[in-house]
């Protein structure tokens, strides 16, 4: 495997339940890449994310995942996190009685301990805090609010993006981050994942519509249907899909 | 909301002698802490005179065995009653909780929440039962008890039931009965938080309702943690 790949994954399939939905992805992901995985409903666009991301109820069937040289199907899910693997969720979950402040703080020390590091202190945590906070323009007060407990949809996708600037993973996937979007909102999630391109740091950005990649300009982009991957390229291919949908594939 | 009216069948119930008395104006508040070693003396019964507001917290800790019955008479105006419980087990422990709240006169308000985390084989029971007689109009109860299933053997029981006689009152009752939620741990797992911890957070977050109610300064709350964590 080359040095500079990320994350490779091979003839990946994975079913829920009876139901086979991967039936064979290839994907290769360099460091510093985007890649935009684009497809119909149902085409297991959010069946690769929970699978990266470990989500219990899918069962991998059959191929491999490497994360950075590592056996990423191996690890749980926080092993995942600790590795600088993020995904922005498309339904973000609510978490009643935790608060944003302790849910960010639990989870840095989890990985600062897996990393062999003391925890913060808790003026060097609050600082990062509202340094993060205020860079994807998330009011203060926030940071005492129940995990997504009453949020707007647009609430919800901007804390998603401030967990991501938090945890600064290697490579984020953003399920369906735009969905639901209003512009605004649309181009703070923007602003959040290019300020966090890097070449060492590569993103996937998995939608159904183009408006999230008027903003961010992926460097490849994938069609992927039924299962599989059916159309690698570049930019060209949103224009395709804008102009003639998903049926051509 | 539920409301049944039948002044045909409400059978006062004698007070018993033994009772812990609140008297007209007085305020109660009382924290029973079971602990496995020690078992506190719990009233079987409470009188609660006009104006006067009762507090009672109970605890349990991993270890206990208990069988707690009590029968709250609210026999004066304007007077508050709150009941609350966090019951957390484990290995074979067994508690079972009889609430009667019983509203004999107008304008009082009471309120019952009890939470429970069951481990292991244990067992919980909850009876509770709140009486409106037919005096007691503009009364205002709810009772909550709410049960985490934390293994396949644990074994909850409850049975929250209304009996009520006057035709101007609001009460409400629920029960519930589930497991962790299992999204809520995927999603704090896949921040970096290792499952155990998740659970944890989730326990923690389940018994703060009634730990809010705890006065200031108690050593319940961290005694209920370390309790959690050791699940």
């Amino acid at each position: 495997m080359g040095k500079d790949i990320l994350l490779k994954v091979s003839g990946l399939h994975a079913s829920v339940g009876e139901k086979e939905i991967l039936r064979g992805i290839d994907l290769e992901i360099r460091k510093g890449e985007v890649h935009a995985v684009m497809g119909p409903n149902g085409s297991g666009k959010s069946t690769l994310s929970s699978v990266l991301t470990g989500k219990p109820d899918y069962t991998v069937t059959g191929g491999s995942v490497y994360f950075n040289g590592e056996d990423l199907l191996a690890m749980k899910p926080e092993e995942r996190s600790w590795a600088g693997l993020f995904m922005s969720f498309q339904y973000p979950v609510e978490i009643p009685g935790v608060t944003i402040t302790n849910f960010m703080k639990s989870a840095l020390d989890a990985r600062r301990k897996a990393h062999g590091q003391e925890p913060l202190s808790g003026a060097e945590y609050l600082r990062l805090l509202r340094e993060k906070m205020a860079s994807v323009g998330m009011k203060p007060e926030f940071a005492k609010r129940e995990v997504n407990v009453g949020f707007s949809g647009g609430e919800k996708k901007r804390n998603e993006i401030f967990q991501m600037a938090m945890l600064d993973p290697v490579l984020s996937i953003l399920d369906e981050t735009d969905s639901g979007l209003d512009v605004d909102a649309l181009k703070i999630v923007a602003s959040g994942v290019n300020a966090l391109r890097s070449p060492e740091k590569s993103s996937i950005i998995i939608t159904h519509y183009q408006k999230l990649l008027d903003y961010v300009k992926p460097d490849v982009v994938h069609v992927l249907k039924e299962g599989k991957i059916v159309l690698t390229g570049g930019l060209e291919i949103i224009e395709m899909i804008e102009k003639e949908g998903f049926d051509r594939f | 909301m539920g409301k049944v009216v039948d002044h045909g069948n409400y059978v006062p119930a004698a007070i018993p002698s033994q009772a812990l008395q609140a008297g007209r104006g007085e305020v109660l508040d009382k924290v029973y802490v079971l602990d496995g070693n020690s078992c506190p003396q719990i009233p079987a019964a409470v009188v609660v005179d006009a104006d006067a507001s009762v507090r009672l917290t109970f605890i349990a800790l991993p270890g206990s065995r208990a069988d707690i019955s009590l029968d709250v008479f609210i026999r004066g105006p304007h007077s508050d009653v709150s009941l609350s419980g966090v019951f957390v087990e484990s290995g074979d422990d067994s508690i079972s909780l009889n609430v009667n709240m019983r509203h004999l006169s107008p304008d009082c308000t009471s309120d019952q929440l009890f939470n429970t985390l069951a481990s292991g084989s244990s067992r919980f029971d909850f009876h509770g039962k709140i009486i409106v007689a037919p005096e007691g109009q503009k009364t205002e109860s709810f009772q909550t008890n709410r049960n985490i299933l934390l293994s396949d053997e644990a074994q909850v029981l409850t049975k929250p039931q209304l009996e009520i006689y006057a035709d101007d009152v609001k009460c409400s009752h629920g029960a519930t009965i589930g497991r962790l939620n299992e999204e809520e741990q995927f999603y704090m797992r896949s921040r970096g938080i290792p499952e155990n911890e998740a659970r944890g957070l989730q326990m923690l977050s389940f018994i703060s309702p009634v730990l809010d109610r705890l006065p200031s300064g108690s050593d319940i709350p961290g005694r209920l943690e370390q309790a959690i964590r050791s699940l």
